[in-house]
């Protein structure tokens, strides 16, 4: 390490934290949830004073250790990029992880292993700032990868209840698959760029470099490596299809579904694609497919969120559903646009997270909708945030932040491609339905059971977070935050669709919240039942299927070709000849001296013939 | 002080105390025994603090005595390697005395110095007659040291049949060098070198030499076809000195054999096809015929002489890897370097064999097993040596093959390097399934071994020299690179 630069403290205070906590957390106890606070507290403050400057895309990256060195040519450091896009996704992260840390204090309090919690998420709070520093894909890689583990780790902290076990492990392994692909484009692109993979070298080499010319020439390896990074997206960011886990991913502490579920990790997918936007550009046919995935996200996540009853998996749809919104965004070329929604996705989010949190504490660890209701007199003040966050998620005009990010996506859409905007407007349309549905079902009306009825707001130290992230949530479009937060600013379109993009959300956002209305105030059932949503399109029960009668099937056959072909050729076969030449040289050690000699002799008759008349005919 | 006056001193060290072991009942044999290590340390710090120009040598050995990088490696190694044996002598003194004839360790003490004065001399000479000398001088040693345990039948019988089999080698060598002598009018390497580019010399007689001198070399260093004595000789032989016999007499046939391919394959010589495909074939068999046999071993200890025939194959595919572009160390520099990380491995193999021998626990697999229960740090430094042997990455073994592949695959010789790839596969299975017994299988009894505090250090230290070289081998390749230099003149 050079010297203590910020990007040095925001990166490496979470690993300290992390590292003391989790060796030392028997002796902690108590003090663990204050040094992991202190950090994020830390992390926050330098994050936000590191706000505002001006720089040049990628920057200076800036070293903080040295890591792999195998050749003067090929290494790799662990050093920090500090661009716009750092810049605001580090505040984002560390301002949230902050606030989360605050109000897990408050909702962890009785838990008996919060040191691990604690520590844990002082791990998370450590790769995530990894990932927004990484100035090469291998770094990004290798934290992508830790915070795969510290979601792991918090998804599965209630390890004892199988259900987050299992989604802690759905999770682990549906990354994996979309990991691997990540692994691959990696790799592709270090073998096409000569074993530099940092992002400023990359960008250059497209312009004038190795990778322009391959770009010229066999364009479609290009398309293969972006869709190859793409994947690692798809499993990060819950794209259709590796979608599956996050919606289990539920299991975990609330705190962390807001944070990690919500607003920072599952949005690196985006940020990422946003950092390799210069390779996405390079090949249309990879922008279209992310942008088609990311449409199709959208659309499918929104449809499965109409039926579900658990106020937490409801919001996950949602996350989803915008996941897929940015997604399209960068697909399309705008990646500003998805970042900015990131930004505002990212505090509304956290803050309908933290706020179903609240909720789920208030009615002593109830998340089903129909067993709540009433609640906007029990618990006024969750109530009044709750209903802050979901204006912003639906887009209430010209008020909310989520309005303005949204617009964005939509003139993108509506520039590129028709189709998409079309699914963008209704899925418009369908978050404003399911989240004035929520709200409706949950908050208005009677109390439907005895939970509900009794319930009270939490204390201040969880209702602080959701004071400060309403504000955020209203606040964070106008142009006054936005330029301190560096959220790339999307280009203004002013064009004649303009108003007919404004015209055509704002009747979206109308329909839905009268549909929702019309069929849920005042009920105490579902008047609507759509198997197919509620069953997520049965998409877990095909991969289910698809391991079972494909993978099985598929499974016994290779077992069968590698009991032949592996077992049989490759393995046991040369073992059988190592075996009997061995045995053979074995026998020749009989142990008689005679014997011993006379092989001595035939030995030496034998080099003698080699040396003397085989080697000089054949050899020059 | 010279290097050779180092010498003379520590024979006459040893032979102190054979004289002592023999007058002096009263000393006990430890105290010899540690005399002895006492005595090659300080003859190893005498050696760096030595002068090493040859002008400071007497007038009547400087026409026979080198003093190059590579001789004083070696006599470094001779050094360490002695100091370690006796270590292990005075490890397993008891199990030893119970089987010497007259229950005492006496020469056992004495003659490892006496090997020792002889490999250092080995690593100096110049010329055939120097190398016979000192070759004898080792070997007759180790006549005696095989057999001194003559109450188990094991042992005298592998001394005697090193003993006829040696002296029929020894016949070999001096014929070869007779017959090359014959060809090139000379015994000195440098004239070797300048005969072998000769072009009145006659081949064929030239070849029919080389073919002797070389199967004689061979049979010192367990190369095949003339390997049948290892695995007999190493098991019957107590176990410090198959570890003496593995490591020193090793190291100093490869030195010898360094010199003389050196000088047979200087540049312009007539016979460098012939003898880099003798070189070849041999370690093709080696390899091969140390490996695969090793495969079916139950015995830790012939296990071990079956690996050291394989690691021969290795040592001489990098002995016909004429020096490499890619690194600054010469074939005769990566010999040395896969001896050095050799070194500690076997040694600390060896080490492990003593201690479980003294408990009363034979060197075969199945009385191993459970040896994980029974002392963690024994099982765990087991662990360590066999995966360095196998060449496990990370381990100095790893970077020991590693040179020999690149050189070999540098020169293309695709054959052998499949030869050596089979062999080294085998090796895993072989090596790893003593690591299998050892933490696996449950064994009979879970009384745990006792080891002393000092062979636990020594013992912990060999096995961390194994990791450290194995993830920084840089200083050792740089002591290492100088001898290129060294060897390359010779060529010239």
């Amino acid at each position: 390490m050079n010297s203590i630069t910020p990007a040095s403290i925001v990166l490496l205070l979470p690993l300290f934290s992390a590292f003391t906590i989790l060796l030392l957390h028997k002796q902690l106890k108590g003090a663990a949830a204050l040094i992991s606070i202190g950090s994020s507290a830390v992390c926050a403050i330098v994050a936000m004073i590191m706000l505002g400057a001006k720089d040049t895309p990628f920057g200076e990256p800036q070293h903080i250790l040295s890591f792999i060195h195998l050749t003067d040519t090929i290494n790799f450091d662990i050093n920090a990029i500090i661009d716009g896009q750092s810049r605001g996704m580090l505040f984002i992260v560390t301002f949230i992880g902050f606030l989360v840390h605050l109000y897990s204090h408050g909702y962890m309090k009785d838990d008996e292993a919060r040191p691990r919690y604690f520590g844990s998420l002082s791990m998370f709070m450590f790769s995530m700032t990894g990932i927004v520093l990484a100035d090469n894909l291998v770094m990004m890689f290798i934290f992508w990868e830790l915070v795969g583990l510290s979601s792991y780790l918090l998804i599965g902290h209630w390890f004892e209840k199988p259900s987050a076990c299992d989604a802690a492990k759905k999770a682990f392994l549906t990354n994996r698959v979309g990991d691997f692909g990540f692994m691959i484009g990696i790799l592709l692109l270090f073998g096409l760029n000569h074993g530099s993979v940092e992002f400023a070298d990359l960008a250059d080499s497209f312009k004038n470099g190795p990778l322009h010319d391959v770009k010229e020439h066999h364009q479609w390896v290009i398309t293969a490596a972006a869709l190859c990074i793409f994947m690692g997206a798809v499993g990060k960011s819950a794209q259709v299809p590796l979608h599956v886990w996050l919606p289990d991913a539920m299991e975990g502490p609330t705190p962390v579904s807001a944070l990690i579920h919500a607003a920072t990790m599952v949005a690196a997918g985006v940020y990422m694609l946003v950092r390799v936007s210069f390779l996405i550009g390079a090949s249309e046919f990879a922008g279209e497919v992310i942008a088609g995935v990311g449409g199709i996200t959208a659309i499918f996540a929104a449809l499965m969120a109409v039926q579900q009853n658990d106020i937490k998996r409801i919001l996950a749809y949602s996350t989803l559903s915008q996941l897929g919104y940015m997604v399209m965004a960068v697909g399309l070329g705008a990646g500003e646009a998805g970042m900015f929604h990131l930004y505002t996705h990212a505090f509304f989010k956290a803050l309908l997270f933290l706020g179903s949190g609240a909720v789920i504490y208030a009615c002593h660890h109830e998340q089903d909708i129909w067993k709540m209701g009433g609640l906007n007199k029990q618990t006024p003040a969750t109530y009044i945030t709750f209903a802050i966050g979901t204006a912003a998620l639906i887009g209430v005009p010209f008020v909310t932040s989520g309005f303005w990010s949204k617009e964005g996506i939509l003139g993108a859409a509506y520039e590129h491609c028709k189709i998409l905007f079309a699914i963008g407007a209704f899925t418009a349309f369908l978050t404003a339905f399911y989240m004035t549905r929520l709200m409706i079902v949950a908050f208005l009306g009677k109390p439907r059971t005895d939970s509900a009825s009794h319930a009270s707001d939490p204390p201040l130290v969880m209702v602080g977070p959701l004071l400060v992230l309403s504000i955020l949530s209203l606040t964070s479009a106008l142009p006054i935050v936005r330029e301190r937060l560096q959220a790339m600013v999307p280009h203004e379109h002013h064009s004649d669709a303009h108003w007919l993009i404004v015209g055509v959300s704002i009747t979206a956002l109308v329909a839905g919240v009268a549909l929702a209305f019309k069929l849920y105030k005042g009920k105490d059932k579902d008047p609507l039942n759509i198997p197919l949503f509620a069953n997520k399109f049965y998409v877990d029960e095909f991969y289910a299927g698809l391991v079972k009668y494909a993978q099985d099937r598929l499974a016994w056959i290779v077992t069968g070709l590698e009991r032949i072909f592996v077992d049989g050729l490759i393995a046991r076969l040369p073992a059988a000849i190592a075996c009997r030449i061995g045995s053979a040289a074995r026998s020749l050690q009989a142990g008689h001296l005679q014997g011993y000699t006379f092989l001595l002799g035939a030995g030496i008759v034998l080099a003698i013939y080699v040396a003397v008349f085989v080697l000089p005919r054949i050899g020059g | 002080m010279s290097a050779f006056s180092i010498e003379v001193l520590l024979a006459l060290l040893g032979l102190a105390i054979v004289l002592a072991a023999a007058f002096l009942p009263a000393v006990s044999q430890r105290t010899l025994a540690w005399t002895g290590i006492a005595g090659s340390v300080v003859a190893l710090l005498l050696l760096c603090g030595a002068s090493h120009a040859e002008s400071s040598l007497p007038a009547f050995v400087a026409p026979y005595y080198s003093l190059d990088t590579l001789s004083l490696f070696y006599k470094a190694f001779a050094l360490v390697i002695t100091a370690l044996v006796l270590w292990l002598i005075a490890e397993s003194d008891s199990t030893l005395s119970n089987y010497s004839a007259d229950g005492k360790l006496g020469e056992l003490v004495g003659l490892p110095l006496i090997v020792c004065t002889g490999m250092m001399w080995m690593a100096s000479a110049k010329d055939l007659v120097t190398v016979f000398v000192s070759l004898e001088l080792v070997t007759v040693a180790f006549y005696v040291l095989v057999a001194y345990t003559r109450k188990s039948a094991l042992s005298l019988e592998a001394g005697v049949k090193y003993l006829i089999l040696g002296a029929a080698a020894t016949g070999v060598l001096v014929f070869g060098a007779a017959w090359v002598y014959g060809a090139t009018g000379s015994l000195s390497f440098e004239g070797i070198a300048k005969g072998v580019q000769n072009a009145a010399v006659n081949k064929s007689v030239l070849l029919f030499g080389i073919a002797f001198l070389l199967a004689g070399l061979g049979f010192k260093v367990a190369a095949a076809p003339f390997h049948m004595w290892v695995p007999d000789v190493y098991q019957g032989a107590p176990t410090p000195v198959t570890a003496f016999l593995s490591v020193g007499s090793k190291a100093s046939g490869f030195i010898v054999l360094t010199r003389v391919i050196d000088a047979l394959l200087a540049n312009g010589s007539r016979v460098t096809s012939e003898v880099t495909n003798l070189l070849l074939i041999s370690a093709a068999i080696t390899v091969l015929l140390g490996s695969l046999p090793a495969i079916f071993q139950t015995s830790v200890k012939r296990l071990l002489a079956y690996s050291s025939i394989s690691h021969a194959g290795f040592l001489l595919l990098a002995l016909a890897s004429r020096s490499s572009a890619r690194f600054d160390i010469t074939s005769g520099g990566v010999v040395a370097f896969y001896l050095a990380t050799y070194l500690p491995m076997t040694v600390l193999a060896f080490f492990v064999l003593c201690v479980l021998r003294r408990q009363g626990i034979g060197d075969s697999l199945d009385e191993l097993k459970g040896l994980g229960r029974r002392s963690p740090l024994l099982a765990l430094l087991l662990t360590i040596a066999m995966a360095s042997l196998a060449g496990l990455p990370l381990t100095a073994g790893f970077l020991g093959k590693m040179l020999v592949f690149v050189a070999a695959v540098d020169h293309g010789y695709w054959g052998v390097i499949g030869c050596a790839v089979i062999g080294a596969a085998a090796g895993f299975y072989y090596y790893f399934k003593v690591i299998l017994a050892i933490y696996t299988s449950e064994g009979t009894t879970e009384e745990p071994v006792t080891v002393s505090i000092a062979s636990k250090a020594i013992a912990t230290a060999l096995a961390a020299i194994i990791l450290i070289l194995g993830l920084y081998p840089r200083p050792l390749q740089k002591v290492l690179a100088a001898p290129a230099a060294a060897s390359v003149a010779l060529g010239k």
